[in-house]
């Protein structure tokens, strides 16, 4: 039966009572949460959207001022040096492989002189520079400085570095020339100019049988002078027209803003003055036709030249030897002829693409986008053209999250599984708190570990002799996707052991029951019937654990190595080895220095979105995953 | 080792014989001196009130127990065909698969339902689909779930319905074919309908297999097992053939029981 006349509580006033307040906190309390994040929604993309129209401007004027068209030649031009640097690192490779020893000696002997230096340089420098006081100089002063000196030279043999190539003779009268040296001299000790010399010999002996490689390589690099002449005028009358253009832009930019403004001011003075300037402002159309007219006569000696090029660089290839005898130096000469076929192709074709190309073909926004998404390119801040191309930073952040992964799932779902399953009471008490208690550092202290004791421990031990087979070893930089992938793993490790092993928790005890009572052993009731029911759980934990990868920026900042380019993939698994960038990394480096307003500061917010979508659909497919229904 | 628990030519005609058995959680004592044999092919049914140690007396026949800390026998020992199952010496997981369980609420792997029944003979390593096929339907058949299920093996065993997933349970336990049947108030958690099939099912187990059955359902008694044990506060009052103990109890308590005077 309905009630009509309801009594109210005797604490409510004005229709509001006690209760309601209390639910009204709460509500709101989760309200502002949902309202933020809206927020932030709203902030990211109004701040990006305006990026693909403000990219498609800019590419727009690279095309009308004619800078696309001298890259066409541009691009081939930096395919032909790349070719050229590769052709030569495979000649040094190949003399410096036959001369290892005396290469090895002559480093070894030099990087111990050098760490002696370091280590005594300071009380040498005081004592040669009150020397060079002469009589000014006190003598006690003198002799102490002289005891200082003594003291840190004797601390500086104490701990120098190994040297497997010298004979232990070698060392000891390298040893004893530098511990007798004068403190004035400033050339090297005679061994290591003597090994420094042996060198050079042994390179310029090595070097006479590769005379003809020599001569090869010559040819191609000096095939290419035609065209980096022509590119390189070119580029002077392009870059001209590109800034009388941007010029126009930012005139006529602020011409609009006055004219708007002039629309809202109510004072007629106030309008007629801001009319009056924008009227000033009126900027003259930028000549561009005169420039491009000039620009298209090239076309012609441009298509000559490609085809002289390749010609040129298809008879010159041809003499390249068709092995070489040290490993690194086959692995480049391969490499260099593998790149030889699109460069050849690319040459083929470009005569063709420079007659096609017209200035006045429209920049449609779909191809902004498209130069986004598929740009291979991220360069910034640069004198030629910026280009926002998001994949070497995609592939560099799925490159170091693939390894995190692939260190993080066995170690963090093996720990989860031994630990839910096998271990003792005592273990479990202290394996627990010890894993979690990963979480609580700090990923720039991880960070600055990455760099200072893994990277150098990495690199050591990727510079030893026996361990040359690995692909990609002796490691060249420090920072590098591996070891990013390694902490970012470490990190990731706490995430998925907590959650793999709160879904391993969760299964059912019957079915533990249900397994030992038809005869399962323990190995058996684990594998068979409580890790396959945790199955989706776990998996949900690693993608949570991938989700947090992903996010990571403090530790990909510092131990990544931020260089934006695609990895090399010719060198196998080796390319895992190579310095990254990241689309998290980006924006932390980047975002700090831009313009405010810039396509650039927006061209990073649309990244920061990007990245928003991606961590939020790895997270919404794990919930599935975790509220999926067990019975 | 002893791994050969199937029945011996010599061994006497009761499949389980427990002697003057005790058992504790800890120091709480849950049964109490309690010898009881139990005849082969037939049908015993444990009864008594919650607490009186029917469940544990269950799980004492496959050592099931063990799975808690701290529960041992403290006295008396259990033979099955003759060979006491607490040596040390034992196979346990042999054990388990000549003495088969089913517990009170069904619960069946988050797996198909081929996959459940065919559990026991993976984990003894066969891998021939023919043997397992030939296993599943005939425990299926068995478990008198064969019509309901043939057409869908390979769905979730956890989309049947609770019957039905009892008598997968049960076809689960037999498909290595045990001498022996566990139950642990196996329709405690089923609705009447389903109820009656596993008590129809079980007249027809009874050819194969001695089946013991732990029950609070007096009627389910009487309807079931051939022989009746009454257990009170871990204590074995009587035992007897069912109409027998039903119908002229030789103990007072017993009969305060079957009549509904206390419980």
């Amino acid at each position: 039966m309905p009630q009509t006349d309801q009594v109210p509580h005797r604490f409510s006033k004005h229709g509001f009572s006690l209760e309601k307040a209390i639910r009204f906190f709460f509500a709101s309390n989760a309200g502002l949460t949902i309202v933020i994040l809206l927020l932030i929604i709203a902030f990211l993309l109004k701040e990006g959207l305006g990026f693909f129209p403000g990219y498609r401007r800019e590419l727009q004027v690279y095309r009308i001022a004619g800078l696309e068209f001298v890259d066409l030649s541009r691009s081939n031009l930096s395919a032909h040096e790349q070719l050229a640097s590769v052709l030569n690192r495979a000649y040094f490779a190949e003399i410096n492989g036959l001369c290892t020893r005396e290469l090895k000696r002559s480093q070894e002997a030099a990087a111990l002189f050098n760490a002696f230096s370091d280590r005594s340089s300071a009380t040498r420098e005081l004592l040669v520079s009150n020397l060079g006081a002469g009589a000014e100089a006190h003598p006690d002063l003198l002799a102490t400085l002289r005891k200082n000196h003594a003291a840190s030279i004797h601390q500086a043999l104490a701990a120098l570095p190994a040297t497997p190539h010298l004979t232990s003779a070698e060392r000891a009268d390298l040893l004893q020339s530098i511990a007798t040296r004068d403190v004035t001299a400033t050339d090297d000790p005679p061994l290591v100019a003597s090994l420094a010399q042996q060198y050079a010999a042994a390179q310029q002996q090595q070097s006479v049988p590769l005379a003809r490689l020599r001569e090869t390589i010559d040819a191609f690099e000096a095939a290419g002078a035609d065209l980096s002449v022509l590119v390189s005028d070119m580029t002077a009358t392009v870059t001209a027209t590109k800034e009388a253009i941007q010029n126009a832009d930012i005139l006529n930019k602020g011409r609009a803003s006055l004219l708007a403004a002039a629309g809202h001011a109510k004072d007629p003075a106030t309008r007629e003055r801001l009319l009056t300037d924008a009227r000033r402002s009126l900027a003259a159309n930028p000549d561009i036709d005169a420039p491009m007219q000039a620009l298209m006569l090239h076309k012609p000696v441009c298509c000559a030249a490609h085809t002289a090029l390749r010609q040129a660089c298809a008879t010159i290839l041809e003499q390249l030897p068709p092995t070489l005898s040290q490993p690194e130096a086959q692995r480049l000469l391969r490499a260099a002829r593998s790149a030889t076929g699109p460069f050849l192709a690319n040459l083929a074709n470009t005569p063709q693409r420079i007659s096609e190309w017209r200035h006045d073909q429209p920049v449609p926004l779909s191809a902004a986008i498209g130069s986004f998404l598929t740009g291979k390119d991220w360069v910034t801040g640069g004198e030629w053209q910026d280009f926002y191309g998001i994949l070497p930073l995609l592939v560099g952040s799925l490159m170091i999250s693939l390894v995190a992964l692939c260190l993080a799932i066995p170690a963090g779902v093996g720990a989860a599984i031994y630990i839910n399953q096998f271990a003792s009471l005592m273990e479990q008490a202290i394996v627990k708190p010890v894993i979690e208690f990963i979480q609580a550092v700090p990923s720039v202290v991880l960070g600055f570990i990455g760099i200072l004791v893994f990277g150098s421990v990495l690199r050591d031990i990727s510079q030893l002799d026996a361990l040359a087979w690995v692909p990609g070893f002796p490691i060249e930089e420090r920072l590098n996707i591996f070891t990013a992938g390694c902490l970012l793993a470490l990190m990731s490790i706490p995430t998925i052991f907590s959650l793999a092993e709160d879904a391993l928790n969760n299964v059912p005890a019957a079915y533990a029951e249900a397994s030992d009572a038809l005869g399962a052993s323990r190995l058996q009731t684990s594998f068979r019937v409580i890790i396959p029911a945790a199955f989706s759980g776990i998996l949900a934990a690693v993608l949570l654990g991938l989700g947090r990868v992903i996010g990571e920026t403090m530790v990909v900042l510092l131990v990544a190595g931020n260089r934006i380019k695609i990895p090399d993939f010719s060198s196998g698994i080796g390319a895992f080895l190579q310095p990254s960038h990241t689309l998290t990394g980006i924006i932390a480096q980047e975002l700090g220095e831009v313009p405010l307003g810039s396509v650039h500061y927006q061209a990073l917010f649309v990244v920061g979105i990007l990245l928003f979508a991606i961590v939020l659909g790895i997270n919404a497919t794990a919930h599935q995953f975790i509220s999926r229904p067990r019975n | 080792m002893v791994t050969d628990l199937t029945n011996q030519a010599a061994a006497p005609p009761a499949a389980i014989q427990i002697a003057n058995l005790s058992f504790a959680y800890h120091a709480k004592p849950a049964l109490r001196d309690i010898t009881l044999d139990l005849p082969t092919h037939q049908i015993t049914a444990l009864i008594g009130t919650s607490g009186s140690g029917k469940s544990t007396l269950l799980r004492c026949c496959n050592r099931i127990n063990e799975r808690i800390a701290g529960a041992h026998i403290t006295a008396g020992s259990i033979h099955i065909h003759g060979i006491d199952i607490n040596r040390p010496d034992i196979d346990l997981q042999e054990l388990r698969r000549r003495v088969g369980m089913v517990f009170q609420k069904y619960n069946p792997f988050p797996k198909s339902i081929f996959e459940n029944v065919v559990f026991s003979l993976r984990l003894s390593g066969v891998r021939k689909r023919s043997e397992l096929d030939e296993a599943a339907e005939r425990a299926l058949h068995a478990a008198a779930l064969w019509g309901e299920v043939k057409d869908r093996l390979d769905t979730s065993a956890l989309g049947l319905s609770g019957g039905q997933q009892q008598r997968l349970c049960i076809a689960r336990a037999i498909a290595s074919q045990p001498d022996i049947l566990l139950m642990d108030e196996p329709c405690a958690a089923l609705d009447p309908i389903a109820t009656l099939k596993i008590e129809e099912l079980l007249h027809q187990l009874k050819q194969q297999f001695t089946i013991i059955i732990a029950t609070h359902n007096m009627a389910q008694a009487t309807r079931c097992a051939d022989h009746t044990a009454f257990l009170y506060l871990g204590k074995l009052i009587e035992f007897a053939p069912t109409i027998q103990l039903f119908n002229t109890p030789h103990h007072p308590q017993t009969l305060a029981y079957v009549t509904g005077s206390f419980g």
